[in-house]
């Protein structure tokens, strides 16, 4: 049966991929910055916030979106405040690990559905929630492509921009917001653990052959996109987890990448020496 | 005596300290417009934090940082300012080509929604043919050579037109060609366009000739450089800064007019 005649598949489709290709723009930046696991972190945040919902009966997406952007901006505050960059995050994610396991114990019946979160369920989401992953996505989206010149300056050398007049503690503190974005906006498409990896692994991919940083931002971007529609296809045919077939396609992606990039530098290397030895 | 050129670099009896470990006490010193200053010291000795507090980087706990004039922390026209660290942070994680780093430059001039002018698009390819990169215009800066990382960095700082360069080891790491090349556009920089240059340095090689007067971070103090016992390179020993003893034992004024 063709996947697309399904509408489940229709939806996990348009939201893996909107997350997905969306997801690696941000995550330049914060690859950039040598803070990878930053997305990591605000998904074992947003967990806790998942587990709240469950409890207070509220919407799991409101209540990861209000404990992440406020872990977001104490992750800030504490990076600023002096607190080495691993630590803050070490404190956010075990922090996070243990109010949403509290929390989901309390909810009664929910500790299932809580912990469903963190490997997400893309088959089983209604369109109202894939149009709440796109509005995030599209946000996150803008911001990049407003803030994209100051923000490349920031990641590049933040000192250097400060200098410059770079407004750099107000933009560090957004990409931690719109990582926070990220975060709640895959959590139902690829799970809390999983959307980090696609923040990540995608960028590491196009950083293997992509020349300029806006080229690393599009390639990633692109195998973002790619992973998803391959994953979740591959998903369905073999009858796999969509959320871990998204990542290991990604990952797929970079070994690919990486294979290409030794071949073509071990050629030039190798012409380099011909060209050396002829002389 | 006091220079009449415009003072762009000014510590006025700055005091600092990382907790209760003191590192600056009383320091003063001026660089004065189109003059070339360089300070020296051992590692540790307190020059990248003489750096940090002169672009506003970290406050003095007494004391007074001027730029143009202006206490560094109400100073605006960080346009006017360029800044050169050292060649590691050229070390990116990802790809980012000499154009992009170089653009990266205008960032602050041109403010959160700005977009660069032909004007300001010109000027990128103006820095970069003045600094001999501009046929790698398009290369990832982590594939140059350490000298062709510096001039990109020293490219990014002049993009904007400053008329203050503050440069921190910019020979750490590059070799002899490389270093030539950031003399000439130095020299150019002093002698033709005026700018006033803070050049901070453990090796004397690079500046030697170049600098009006070179300072020396010693025992949390700037004092003029030791003679060429301390700094063989230095050659003789610059004019002697107009010497201001306080009546009150704090230390005198060192001033760059040369």
């Amino acid at each position: 049966m063709d996947p697309l005649s399904l509408e489940f598949m229709r939806k996990a489709l348009v939201a893996a991929t909107v997350v997905c290709a969306v997801a690696p723009l941000v995550g330049t930046f914060v690859v950039q910055r040598q803070q990878s696991l930053t997305g990591d972190g605000l998904g074992h945040v947003a967990f806790a916030g998942v587990g709240l919902a469950f409890l207070v009966g509220a919407s799991p997406l409101f209540g990861a979106l209000a404990m992440t952007l406020l872990a977001a901006a104490a992750l800030h505050r504490m990076q600023r405040g002096g607190l080495a960059g691993d630590l803050s995050l070490a404190l956010v994610f075990y922090g996070g690990i243990a109010l949403g396991y509290l929390f989901a114990s309390r909810s009664g019946g929910g500790v299932n559905a809580v912990l469903g979160f963190l490997f997400g369920s893309p088959l089983d989401l209604q369109w109202a929630e894939v149009a709440a992953v796109v509005a995030l996505s599209l946000l996150v989206l803008a911001v990049v492509v407003v803030l994209y010149r100051p923000l490349v300056a920031v990641a590049f050398d933040e000192a250097a921009a400060r200098v410059a007049g770079v407004p750099a503690d107000g933009l560090v503190l957004t990409l931690t917001l719109i990582v926070a974005l990220v975060v709640v906006g895959g959590m139902s498409a690829l799970g809390l653990l999983l959307i980090s990896a696609m923040m990540v692994v995608p960028v590491a991919a196009a950083a293997q052959v992509a020349t300029s940083y806006r080229g690393t931002m599009v390639l990633a971007s692109g195998i973002g996109a790619g992973s998803a529609v391959t994953g979740l296809l591959l998903a369905y045919h073999a009858d796999a987890t969509p959320g871990a077939s998204i990542v290991l396609v990604a990952i797929a992606c970079y070994l690919a990448a990486a294979t290409v990039r030794a071949t073509v530098s071990r050629r030039a290397d190798s012409a380099r020496w011909s060209r050396t030895v002829s002389q | 005596m006091t220079s009449r050129r415009p003072v762009a670099l000014e510590f006025d009896h700055v005091t600092f300290g990382y907790g209760r470990t003191p590192v600056l006490r009383e320091a003063c010193l001026r660089v004065a417009q189109g003059r070339f200053v360089a300070v020296v010291g051992a590692n540790g000795s307190g020059k990248t934090t003489l750096l940090k507090l002169g672009l506003g980087l970290l406050r003095p706990a007494a004391g007074t940082v001027r730029l143009f004039g202006q206490p560094v922390q109400t100073f605006r026209d960080w346009p006017s300012v360029g800044y050169v660290p050292q060649r590691a942070a050229a070390a990116s994680a990802l790809p980012i080509s000499v154009e992009e780093v170089v653009r990266s430059g205008l960032a602050g001039r041109l403010g959160l929604l700005g977009r660069p002018s032909a004007e300001d698009r010109d000027r990128v390819e103006h820095v970069t043919d003045l600094l001999g990169v501009a046929t790698l215009r398009r290369s990832p800066i982590t594939r140059l050579s350490g000298g062709q990382q510096q001039r990109v960095l020293l490219a990014r700082a002049l993009v904007t037109r400053p008329r203050l360069l503050v440069l921190d080891e910019p020979t750490t790491g590059v070799d002899a060609g490389a270093r030539s090349v950031l003399r000439e556009s130095l020299e150019h920089l002093v002698a033709v366009e005026g700018v006033a240059v803070t050049y901070i340095s453990h090796d004397p090689e690079g500046f030697s000739g170049l600098a009006d007067q070179v300072l020396e971070v010693c025992a949390g103090r700037v004092i003029p450089a030791r003679d060429d016992h301390e700094h063989p390179h230095l050659g003789p020993a610059e004019p002697s800064a107009p010497a201001r003893t306080p009546a009150d034992g704090t230390q005198q004024l060192t001033e760059g007019q040369g």
